[in-house]
């Protein structure tokens, strides 16, 4: 159906409004919906005598999602100090906007594009103090050395203070009031991290927002989250960070809930938290059995895990946590940058059984089971990804990937040094991850604006690229959807969007889903757009099921919901470049569940799947001359995961 | 240069070694109780207390303090023994630590508050850095790559031409396909525009005139005519639009100039030998 535009004169206007309609070849044989023949009156319309009437105006929905990083580590955390991070927050935040700096590893290192936000997350444990020289400390400066170095610093002569202070501080000649730990005069890292927020935050460019990352790590079983606050630094140095160290702190998360609790009731400040990389908390992350207690999960756990946790970090540098193999035998996709060797410190191994405990899909699907023994559902979270680097760079494109510490930044050895080794197992270096991101539908850039969205959960998680993603759900969404010209629009009016409910269906109704998608504008082609349905059957088993609901360039789809062809591969691995020739730019469809049951919980999340690229091993291998192991991969299929939209009858 | 001798770790050994040697000379002066008793002093039991009330917005119970100062004890105990024991020697954590507080005590040191005069100075030397972006408007006719693989380059052809006699104000969209992200744009500036459509696309309408359909423009998408109806231009702002931009840059600058002249300064003090490692050396003799 290729209509050429022919030769036009005024009075045929119609005829090329409808001829550009029908001129459309769609990425999907089930997309080529019609939305019908333009009149002369439509036509009309679309040329009125009077500047039209903006349907733009006025509308207050997200138009374009924000790229972000919610956890990055810098200097001020412990581990990547160790690991010789020299970045601090400061830097971190620099970098994220666009701007050049020079990487622990004495390279240059620049993003392709600035991020729109992002959440430094040093470890609250061992977060420290650093001497606090000056900064108008009364005492320091009533003493006449201290009122000497003060006033060389003020006038740019601090290195010479420097000298003569550490001199100083060797000959034990310190001058009284000098600031000892413990006292005010020595700087908290956290006030510094809140300050380098602070700074950074600029309201409709860029937004920084303050955290932090509780590090609980239970006998090397990772059950990280990472805290994030709403607000500015006035509410958020009412507190320090809540540790994981008794007495303190502690390492359960229920003692973080209840210290979130306290935080907002006391301060008025408002925080959410987000876990990750459950591929390490050997059977831990999303429990039906509590390991603290070794009790069933109850209520207040649910309600307070569903009521602090809005998100999941689906995907990072250690691994991608949306299903494993083991746990979805039929999904083709599901063997992505697995590290299931063991816990985060590999001193126990994987066992097959844990694996239900540890990953996004089925704790979606056992959230579904427990929601109706409960009351509430433990595990109703969005997803996002983030990149966990410890090195202040949040650069994790597969061509631009800084690793996830400094000594793990672009080097001719570091895909072939151990990235952990214990007597247990060994991951390698190439087996780091280059994912991922945090996209966010937000109205406006800002601190509110973004932790709203990710409040409602109207977020997704991607491996790195920047992909558009819609994905709406309603009862009313029509074949013609797909055609509106505005697909936001027409999206929130007739539904609710990521991470939103449904609830009691209309009679003899089931839901459609407008989904879209819009590849990276300098990134690869998509392959195909896939829903990804779970649900807890008659016999309260929980199922779940995948549809390829738009596939690129023409293959058929299957009665069963499946196209198995696969799109191909233009990677040239040895010069690490691919080509566009194959995929989509773009891909639109309305589906339907051709298979709902009213009666039975179901959850339904989008996954976009990129055409194959090169890897960044294949970039490393190219750059620096070298041969990777044979078993390293090198190419890869980015991809992006939306938040579930849940139904409930 | 400042990089490349940073990943010398010899040299860093060589000149931290010293500044940790003194830094642990001063802390245990103060800390010199006698060698078998520990004393909490009053002052720490405060200090433990704070850090409590800090975390909780309460003070600790009698028992939760307790509980602090028996940590602290234990926290001491493994200290001292580890430190007679030598265990903090070539440690690479200890040693990155205490070089990080010298980092620190460097950053302490750029300037606390610059001048108004230091920042006016700053912006009028890095104009460009601080310059305010244009904010465009416009509207799109946006022809697919995806839905008109073959057709594109015809079809694009036979826009352009109805476009050159279209009325301006037309809401010519309807000509083109739809596009996830919208037909029109408003008040973007030019690094939005390079993050939705790509550089290209940026750069060349950048260059474009208002007020007349113009185009088409490439992008990783397919292909754009575009409408721009209004353009604010940035130019370049008054120091007190910007100030938290330019002091947030001119102290950036201090710092690393800070830590830069530190480090050179402290460096000077030692005498630095590098000696051939032993099989190179016996190598050497040899000839």
């Amino acid at each position: 159906m290729m209509f050429r535009l022919s030769s036009i004169s005024g009075a045929a206007l119609a005829g090329l409004c409808a001829a550009s309609v029908f001129a459309t070849t769609v990425a999907a044989e089930d997309l080529t919906t019609d939305i019908g023949t333009l009149d002369k009156e439509a036509a009309e319309k679309a040329f009125p005598a009077k500047p039209p009437y903006s349907p733009y105006a006025g509308r207050n929905f997200p138009t374009r999602p924000y790229f972000g990083d919610t956890h990055l580590h810098t200097s001020y955390s412990m581990d990547a100090g160790a690991f010789g991070a020299r970045l601090g927050p400061k830097d971190a935040y620099r970098f994220a906007k666009g701007e050049e700096v020079i990487a622990s590893s004495g390279q240059r290192a620049k993003l392709s594009r600035p991020l729109d936000f992002l959440v430094v997350t040093d470890h609250s444990d061992g977060m420290g103090f650093f001497p606090q020289l000056i900064g108008g400390d009364p005492g320091l400066l009533a003493t006449p050395q201290g009122r000497k170095w003060y006033d060389e610093i003020t006038s740019g002569k601090g290195a010479q203070a420097a000298i003569d202070i550490i001199t100083s501080f060797g000959k034990g000649q310190m001058p009284k009031g000098f600031p000892t730990p413990g006292t005010p005069a020595y700087r908290s890292a956290w006030r510094e991290t809140i300050k380098a927020a602070d700074e950074a935050n600029e309201p409709g460019r860029f937004t920084a927002f303050i955290g932090y990352e509780w590090t609980s790590n239970a006998a090397g079983n990772n059950l990280h989250r990472n805290v994030i606050w709403r607000d500015n630094g006035a509410k958020a140095s009412l507190v320090e960070p809540f540790t994981t160290q008794p007495p303190l702190g502690s390492p359960n998360p229920r003692d973080l809930w209840k210290w979130m609790a306290m935080c907002e009731e006391k301060t008025g400040a408002e925080i959410l938290a987000l876990a990750h990389n459950g591929n390490l908390s050997n059977g831990r992350m999303f429990p039906i059995i509590e390991s603290f207690n070794g009790k069933r999960i109850d209520r207040e756990y649910a309600e307070n895990r569903t009521r602090w946790e809005p998100l999941y970090e689906a995907t990072q540098i250690k691994g991608d946590g949306e299903t494993h193999p083991f746990l979805s035998p039929n999904d083709e996709f599901a063997n992505f940058e697995r590290w299931d060797k063991g816990n985060l410190d590999l001193t126990e191994v994987k066992k097959p059984e844990m694996l239900e405990f540890e990953y996004v899909r089925s704790a979606f699907k056992n959230g579904l089971k427990m929601e109706a023994e409960l009351g509430v559902n433990p595990y109703k979270f969005g997803l996002v990804g983030s990149t966990d680097a410890h090195t202040g760079l949040a650069a994790v494109e597969e061509d631009n990937f800084f690793g996830k510490t400094s000594s793990s930044e672009p080097s001719a050895d570091r895909a072939t040094h151990p990235f952990v080794k214990t007597d247990k197992a060994v991951i390698m270096g190439w087996e780091q991850t280059a994912s991922g991101y945090a996209a966010v539908w937000a109205a406006e850039n800002t601190r509110e604006a973004i932790f709203d969205a990710m409040k409602r959960r109207e977020t997704y998680a991607t491996t790195g690229p920047r992909m558009v993603v819609r994905f709406f759900g309603g009862w009313d969404f029509e074949a013609a959807d797909a055609n509106n010209r505005m697909p936001a629009r027409i999206g929130y009016t007739k539904g609710v969007p990521m991470g939103g409910d449904l609830n009691s269906a209309p009679n003899g109704k089931s839901p459609s889903f407008l989904v879209a998608a819009l590849k990276d504008p300098i990134g690869a082609n998509l392959d195909r757009i896939q829903v990804i349905k779970g649900w807890v059957g008659k016999d309260g088993q929980t199922q779940e099921r995948i549809y390829d609901v738009a596939v690129s360039g023409g293959r058929k789809i299957d009665a069963d919901g499946r196209s198995r062809t696969s799109v191909g591969s233009t990677v040239d691995v040895a010069n690490a470049t691919w080509t566009n020739t194959i995929g989509a730019g773009e891909m639109i469809t309305v589906w339907k569940d051709p298979d709902f049951d009213p009666a039975l919980r179901a959850f339904y999340y989008v996954r976009v799947i990129e055409i194959p690229t090169p890897r960044w091993t294949a970039y490393d291998a190219k750059y620096f001359g070298i041969k990777m192991p044979t078993e390293a991969t090198m190419t890869t299929t980015e991809r992006a995961y939306t938040s579930p939209i849940w139904y409930t009858p | 240069m400042i990089a490349r001798l940073l990943r010398e770790p010899l040299l860093q050994f060589f000149a931290l070694g010293a500044m940790l040697f003194a830094l642990y000379g001063f802390v245990g002066k103060r800390s010199a109780d006698a060698p078998g008793k520990i004393v909490v002093s009053a002052s720490r039991v405060a200090n433990l207390g704070d850090g409590f009330a800090r975390t909780w917005r309460r003070p600790p119970s009698e028992q939760e303090l307790q509980g602090l100062i028996e940590d602290y004890v234990r926290d001491e105990v493994f200290y001292r023994e580890g430190r007679t024991a030598g265990l903090d020697r070539d440690d690479v954590i200890i040693r990155r630590r205490v070089r990080q507080k010298m980092e620190f005590l460097a950053e302490a040191m750029s300037a606390p508050e610059p001048t108004d005069q230091q920042l006016a100075a700053y912006l009028a030397s890095n104009p460009e850095r601080f310059r305010a972006e244009d904010q465009i408007t416009f509207r799109q006719i946006f022809l697919s790559a995806t839905r008109r693989a073959n057709t594109i380059e015809s079809d694009s052809k036979q826009v352009a031409s109805v476009l050159a006699r279209a009325d301006g104000a037309a809401d010519a969209a309807v000509l083109g396909d739809p596009f996830l992200l919208g037909e029109e744009f408003r008040g973007v500036s030019p690094s939005k525009l390079t993050s939705i459509f790509g550089e290209y696309f940026s750069k060349r309408i950048a260059a474009m005139e208002t007020g007349r359909w113009q185009g088409p423009i490439s992008s990783g998408f397919g292909q754009h005519f575009v409408f721009i109806s209004e353009r604010i231009s940035g130019g370049s702002p008054p120091l007190d639009a910007v100030r938290p931009a330019v002091r947030r840059e001119w102290t950036n600058t201090r710092r690393l100039e800070t830590e830069q002249k530190l480090y050179a300064s402290l460096r000077e003090r030692y005498e630095i030998v590098v000696e051939a490692p032993r099989a190179n050396a016996a190598e050497a003799a040899s000839r």
